[in-house]
């Protein structure tokens, strides 16, 4: 199985280092590199600098899997950690892959933050997980509720004032691209400075969709990943039922992807696939659509599905590119919410690739508009339009006027666009898949803890093609 | 606990380590771990404080795990440079494998088997069986990976404690975290053993599909991965089997998905109802595309896997194509996969979708991608034939948008489009020409060229466009080069007027003696010899019509694709290679050195950044040559001659006694002195000499027994082990009885891939010899190559026209589109059946890239004579095809063939009367090439 396993910063560093041994007949314990790091040094150096200075197969980025010299390098990128295993035998990469995730969730779980500094300060902890998580390079488990029970060594929280915000507002933080983080920076396991734990339970609903738009404004492709998450804080491990929406049905039956059953506005929202975590019974899902579960400690995905069903874009997007005279265009685009007014989207950010002879962009918003800020990046040809806040219903504006160094060979259109589009819209789900509501079995009568349910939408892949 | 941990590792102004050891030694348990935890800090960034072995093991004995732990974790790293202290923490070790507290039990057990000191491992033993029939499953679970690490310090000890017993009962263990476990150690040890030791029987096959439905999802795939080595015995079973492996579909974890889809797809293959198989592909199709709902690395794997399912079974996604459009934000590297992926699921019905995404893809910002796509609708015209049009005219399109890398791109698929519908689109030529003098990549220049030489009758001003590259043709790389001379050729051939034929002097006259490339001066030679003997049969020739070329890049060969979906969900279905191109392992009980820590040693092995090594204009195709990637490096494919290993030579003597013949025929002992291989001293008294030999094209094996007992031996039978080649005899061994003090000499024949081992080949060749006084006798010898040396090594004469216009063929071919020898040999076929592949094969590597070619120089070795030197090798089969000076050397051209067909070309290279010679060969098993060294060095020395 795997030979080692380690955390790199984004510098190359060193920051946790196991070798689970195979061929290294020593098991090597290596924080900071230091001269003595000799042999686990090297891998993770080849490691680093390969990663670092990709260029094969005319790509300048490193594949999660490959090999250097007979040992094969697993990597993923976690808050900008380089969490690494490497192994000589032919392994299922996904269950390697999977495991670092996992781990990287699992650190997170009991520090509260995963970030360098938290996993410095917080060496012996992470030693003593990983000896539960991997024991001779075989995974043992990953539960942080299981973990409890063999861990001893409590977390250190890192500097809280550096601590992002707590509470439900958190998730409206941005995460990493493409795994929102739930947000709660709360350790698991220790006790909040308070002294008694904060009974409550987090269950986020958090879609990402991706919609292209052709030039003329149709949905060519639209897909929604969702996942709904949980993350408890509550003693004594209670059951929790979930109930959803009861018209909920699953697979499009023979259809295909490419032709859409015309099920927009019918009410029904029908899935592609879901699946389920391990802790979840389905005893009467069929019947209404109900999830039982005993949630184990730790953030985990209660419910993944995918859904291709047509839905309403919550942006709309125009874009006009012109030529406007000689080594001159002018570029319009207009971007309309098409949600209620009383749901507000953040972080929006459009981004448009111009043509590569542009030299000079000058923008022109609205006339009073604030939060909204415009840039032209001269290096890479990109226009930049970010606005803080867009309200359901309204819609925004922006000229641009370029200017070329040189004549342009075709079509303008060719040579500029798609437009990209990132947001996050809080308390709003495309899909229309709900919780509608949240059980938890306790006898009594007084127990009544704090239940957050969240709906965040966020684009993956938002674009319009020009 | 106060503060946090990084105040460890400040240092203080006083002696840090005579502070920690007072500390160690503190009466208070809170300053014990603190000081404890210091030293693992300190431990951690590189200080030795393994003086401190002593103060820190006598705090082991503690209720506390926490600090019980960090002691663990400081004996794990200096356990090993401390052996004979190590010895103190054993009573510990054994005292708390048998505490009430299971998580010290387990804890003993696991930290046990992490410390290799032999003296230590003994210990391990009893506390060991103890831990596997523990109450506590957390106990048992670590116990059964302990097994495992046992076996890696010592095979034996597991073997002869019965471990292996106790682990295949704990399989059977009625939890599943357990059973998990036990399957994970099982399938390690089968890892690193060459006999079966975990077989999965109907019965095991029924508890491990029973726990699978409990345990956690590692355990899962563990048990999945074992389930797949399962051969079920019918239709009827693999369906039950797959019945019970659907629901892993739905899990949340990707590996235990892929390893589901595995699973699903190996019984699929003895499933006969094509209802079953529909509705499996339907069941499949869902969960295979969530995959890519995951994160961009877990895509990866996912697309790697999908582009092998979708060749085997394109039905299951052929609806889905959608969902492998690129996302803006996907890494490259997802990107790159998807595309491949359209271009297999494209079809009639969805062509246009496709074109309007690739087109847009073409006009993105990363060039790399870019191209990619350019090429992708390529592929598809040539894969579609009815689409062709429409492809074509994208690409005219994006040829208008005059981005220079984009033009480029397209001239090349074009090209290979012109090869796959002839005579169809020939009108844009005109549109390609004019971006002419844009062009600055060696690839879309030889392949514009390409096309102007083709249809010089076509393009009025054909000449005048081939002038304009000859003024720097010698500063043109060689493809482009190789593209000039065929296309002015060409012209010349098409329009025999004044001007191209100025030009035909001018390349030919650079090509020949303006140059050093050796292949474009043989080509050179080659037209001026055929446009002078016989213009016409050069029109035949260079004018012969080309096959029609089908889109077959990236196209895996289908029993490479069965062996690969054979190994889906493992890194071989994501480097798109058979394991052991990547994998090296030793299979053997024996000791290995202790620290010989990776990454070392292997030079080669598989490296993912295998080029291509495209010298020629190559198809659209960008994969790696899977030959060329298999080429695994000597020093890595050579394990040194161990030692004979007990348990191989078990069965070598062992049970099969009709293997082993009498000898009671009468032998003389005369003929040439033969190495000793089994000196009297070791054999009590039988001295064994033997040597592989080859006589009238057959291989024996020379054996000379010398009597020095003093007693009669009779009985004599031989055995071999399996070897490489798998030699072995072809009948008896005819000896005499021996009386004392006689000797006795026998040509036993032999016979070859009989009982072959697998892995990379290696010259060991085990012998055991048995009389009926004596014990067996065991001794190693040598495989030499040349003894296998085949009297038909001989290139075959073919007439002077064949060889010339297959020559052409061949160069043709690999010069402007195809380098794949498998094609050639296909039209050569057709075109001259009496040819013989030799021939081809010779030109063939004359014209590819020196990737195939392995060097090896001998400094001592003197050639006094190139006569002799030819005729000792022909006595030996290796034959001389040519010879030709360069310089002040002789290079002398030879060749030799090895059963099952394997050629070597041969090219020795030497100063006459000098010491030292270059030998380079050519062969497409370059695996072979370290044995095939040792045989010619041993050939030239003699």
């Amino acid at each position: 199985m795997i030979s080692q396993f380690f955390v790199l910063s984004q510098r190359g560093d060193n920051i946790v280092f196991r070798d689970y041994l195979y061929k290294a007949r020593l098991k090597r314990l290596v924080i900071v590199t230091t001269d003595r790091g000799e042999v686990a040094k090297g891998s993770a150096e080849i490691f680093f600098r390969k990663v670092k200075f990709w260029k094969e197969d005319g790509q300048e980025e490193a594949p999660p899997v490959f090999n250097v010299d007979g040992v094969n390098y697993f990597h993923v990128k976690v808050v900008g950690l380089l969490f690494v295993a490497t192994t000589r035998v032919n392994v299922s990469p996904s269950l390697v892959l999977e495991l670092l995730q996992r781990i990287a969730r699992v650190i997170k779980d009991y520090l509260g933050v995963l970030s360098e500094d938290s996993l410095r300060k917080n060496f012996v902890l992470v030693y003593e997980l990983l000896d539960e998580v991997i024991d001779f390079g075989y995974m043992q488990t990953t539960s942080t509720e299981v973990l409890k029970a063999y861990i001893f060594n409590e977390p250190i929280v890192v500097d809280a004032a550096r601590l992002q915000p707590l509470g439900p507002a958190a998730i409206f933080m941005q995460g990493t691209k493409r795994m929102p983080g739930t947000a709660i920076t709360k350790s698991v396991v220790a006790n909040e400075p308070g002294g008694r734990k904060r009974e409550e339970i987090f269950v986020d609903i958090i879609e990402k969709i991706s919609v292209t738009f052709s030039s003329s404004g149709y949905i060519l492709t639209s897909e929604i990943d969702g996942t709904i998450q949980m993350k408890s804080y509550l003693t004594g491990n209670p059951e929790i039922r979930l109930a959803l929406n009861e018209d909920l049905s699953i697979g499009r039956g023979g259809e295909s992807a490419n032709d859409y059953r015309s099920s927009y506005g019918s009410g029904a929202v029908i899935l592609d696939d879901c699946n389920f975590h391990e802790s979840v019974r389905l005893d009467s899902f069929d019947m209404d659509r109900t999830l039982a579960l005993v949630p184990p400690d730790g953030e985990f995905p209660v419910m993944n599905y995918r859904m291709t069903q047509e839905f309403k874009p919550p942006f709309h997007i125009n874009c006009l590119i012109e030529e406007a005279g000689h080594l001159k265009a002018e570029v319009i685009l207009k971007v309309r919410a098409e949600f209620p007014s009383n749901i507000t989207a953040n972080t929006v950010v459009l981004e448009m690739p111009l043509p590569k002879y542009t030299t000079r962009a000058s923008f022109e918003l609205e006339p009073g508009v604030t939060g909204q800020r415009t840039d032209f990046k001269g290096a890479i040809k990109k226009l930049e339009w970010d606005l803080e806040k867009f309200v359901g219903g309204v819609e925004h504006t922006l000229r641009a006027k370029l200017t070329f160094s040189q004549e342009l060979h075709a079509n303008i259109t060719k040579e500029a666009g798609p437009v990209s589009m990132t947001f996050t819209i809080p308390m709003y789900n495309v899909s229309r898949l709900q919780v509608k509501y949240l059980q938890i079995a306790k006898k009594s009568s007084s127990y009544n803890p704090y239940r957050w349910v969240r709906y965040v939408t966020q684009a993956n892949s938002y674009v319009a093609r020009i | 606990m106060s503060g946090h941990d990084s105040k460890y590792f400040s240092t203080t102004k006083k002696g840090e380590i005579p502070e920690l050891k007072e500390e160690l030694n503190s009466q208070h348990r809170d300053k014990r771990k603190d000081a404890v935890k210091k030293v693992i800090a300190a431990m951690t960034v590189g200080k030795d404080v393994s003086s401190l072995f002593t103060d820190v093991v006598n705090c082991m004995q503690t209720e506390n795990l926490e600090l019980k732990k960090l002691v663990y974790l400081y004996l794990i790293n200096y356990a090993k440079s401390q052996p004979d202290l190590a010895i103190l923490a054993v009573n510990t070790f054994v005292k708390d494998s048998q505490d009430p507290n299971p998580l010290i039990r387990a804890l003993a057990v696991r930290t046990m088997g992490c410390i290799r000191v032999d003296k230590i491992t003994e210990y391990l033993c009893d506390p060991l069986q103890r831990c596997l029939k523990d109450d506590d499953p957390y106990v048992r679970k670590t116990a059964a990976v302990c097994v495992a690490k046992l076996y890696d310090i010592n095979a034996e000890l597991v073997e002869d404690r019965g471990f292996l017993e106790s682990l295949k009962d704990l399989i059977s263990d009625n939890n599943p975290m357990v059973v998990a476990n036990a399957v994970a150690a099982l399938a390690e040890i089968q890892e690193h053993s060459s006999r079966p030791i975990f077989e999965i029987t109907s019965h095991t096959l029924s508890k491990l599909l029973t726990a699978l439905n409990e345990c956690t999802e590692w355990g899962q795939v563990f048990i999945l991965d074992a389930l797949s080595r399962y051969k079920a015995a019918d239709a009827r079973e693999a369906e039950n089997i797959v019945e019970r492996i659907t629901p892993r579909l739905q899990h949340a974890n990707c590996a235990v998905v892929l390893s589901a889809v595995k699973m699903i797809l190996l019984q699929m293959e003895l499933i006969s109802s094509t209802d079953v198989v529909r509705n499996l592909c339907k069941k499949m199709a869902p969960p295979l595309v969530t995959l890519l709902s995951a994160e961009p690395e877990i895509q990866y794997v996912a697309l790697r896997n999908i582009n092998l399912i979708v060749q085997k079974r394109p039905t299951i996604l052929a609806h889905e194509i959608k969902v492998f459009f690129c996302k803006y934000n996907d890494p490259i590297y997802v990107k790159m996969e998807k595309l491949e992926i359209m271009i297999k699921l494209a079809s009639d019905r969805n062509i246009d979708q496709v074109l309007l995404e690739f087109k847009e893809y073409a006009t993105e910002v990363d060039v790399d991608f870019v191209r990619r796509a350019v090429r992708a609708i390529g592929r598809c015209a040539i894969k579609l034939d009815r689409a062709a049009e429409r492809c074509i005219s994208v690409l005219l399109e994006l040829i208008k948008i005059k981005v220079n890398y984009v033009v480029q791109e397209a001239i090349i698929v074009i090209k290979d489009i012109f090869r796959r519908y002839p005579n169809m689109y020939e009108s844009i030529i005109a549109t390609l020409c004019e971006s002419l003098d844009t062009l600055d990549e060696p690839e879309a220049k030889a392949s514009m060229i390409w096309i102007i030489g083709e249809y010089a009758e076509r393009i009025d001003n054909a000449d005048e466009l081939l002038e304009s590259f000859l003024e720097s043709f010698p500063e043109e790389p060689p493809q482009v080069q190789l593209q000039l001379l065929t296309a002015t050729v060409k012209l010349f051939l098409k329009k025999p007027t004044e001007g191209p034929q100025q030009m035909i002097q001018v390349v030919l006259n650079n090509a020949t003696v303006e140059t050093d490339n050796p292949d474009l001066r043989d080509r050179a030679y080659i037209y001026w010899r055929l446009l002078s003997t016989d213009p016409e049969a050069a029109k035949d020739v260079v004018l012969a019509e080309k096959p029609v070329i089908s889109d077959d890049s990236n196209q895996l060969d289908p029993s490479l694709l069965d062996e690969l979906l054979a190994n889906i969900a493992t890194l071989s279905s994501v480097y798109h290679k058979p394991p052991d191109a990547f994998v090296t392992r030793a299979k053997t009980a024996s000791q290995r050195t202790e620290d010989d820590d990776y990454p070392d040693g292997n030079e080669k092995g598989y490296s993912a950044n295998v080029g291509d090594g495209g010298a020629s204009p190559s198809t659209s195709s960008s994969s790696v040559p899977y030959t060329a990637a298999r080429q695994p490096s000597p020093a890595q494919v050579m394990p040194a001659p161990a030692s004979p290993v007990p348990d191989l030579l078990c069965d070598l003597i062992g049970l099969d006694n009709n293997a082993i013949v009498p000898a009671d025929q009468p032998a003389m002992p005369s003929g040439p002195p033969l190495p000793i291989l089994l000196p009297a001293s070791t054999g009590q008294g039988l001295q064994i000499s033997a040597q592989l030999a080859r006589q009238d094209g057959q291989i024996f094996y020379s054996l000379m027994f010398e009597n020095n007992s003093q007693i009669t031996l009779d009985g004599f039978m031989i055995q071999f082990n399996k070897n490489s080649f798998g030699l072995a005899a072809a009948g008896p061994l005819q000896f005499p009885p021996l009386a004392p003090g006689a000797a006795a000499r026998t040509l036993l024949p032999m016979v070859l891939f009989q009982n072959m081992s697998p892995g990379p080949p290696s010259s060991l060749l085990q012998v055991a010899v048995k009389n009926n006084q004596q014990p067996v006798w065991y001794f190693n010898d040598k495989i030499l190559l040349h003894v296998f040396f085949s009297e038909d090594g001989r290139m075959e004469r073919t007439s002077f026209l064949e060889v010339r216009s297959l020559f052409h063929i061949a160069l043709v071919y690999c010069g402007t589109k195809l380098s794949k020898p498998y094609i050639m040999k296909d039209h050569t076929a057709e075109r001259s059946s009496s040819m013989s592949i030799w021939s081809v094969m010779f030109v063939t590597w004359r014209s590819l890239p020196d990737s195939n070619e392995i060097l090896k120089e001998f400094p001592g070795i003197m050639v006094s004579s190139a006569e002799t030197t030819m005729d000792r090798l022909a006595a030996s089969n290796v034959f001389f095809i040519a010879k030709r000076k360069h310089a002040n050397q002789d290079v002398l051209y030879f060749s030799a063939k090895i059963p099952r067909g394997i050629p070597f070309l041969i090219e020795l290279t030497t100063v006459i009367g000098n010491p030292g010679v270059k030998c380079a060969t050519k062969t497409p098993n370059p695996e072979l090439a370290p044995l095939f060294f040792e045989a010619i060095e041993t050939l030239l020395k003699i």
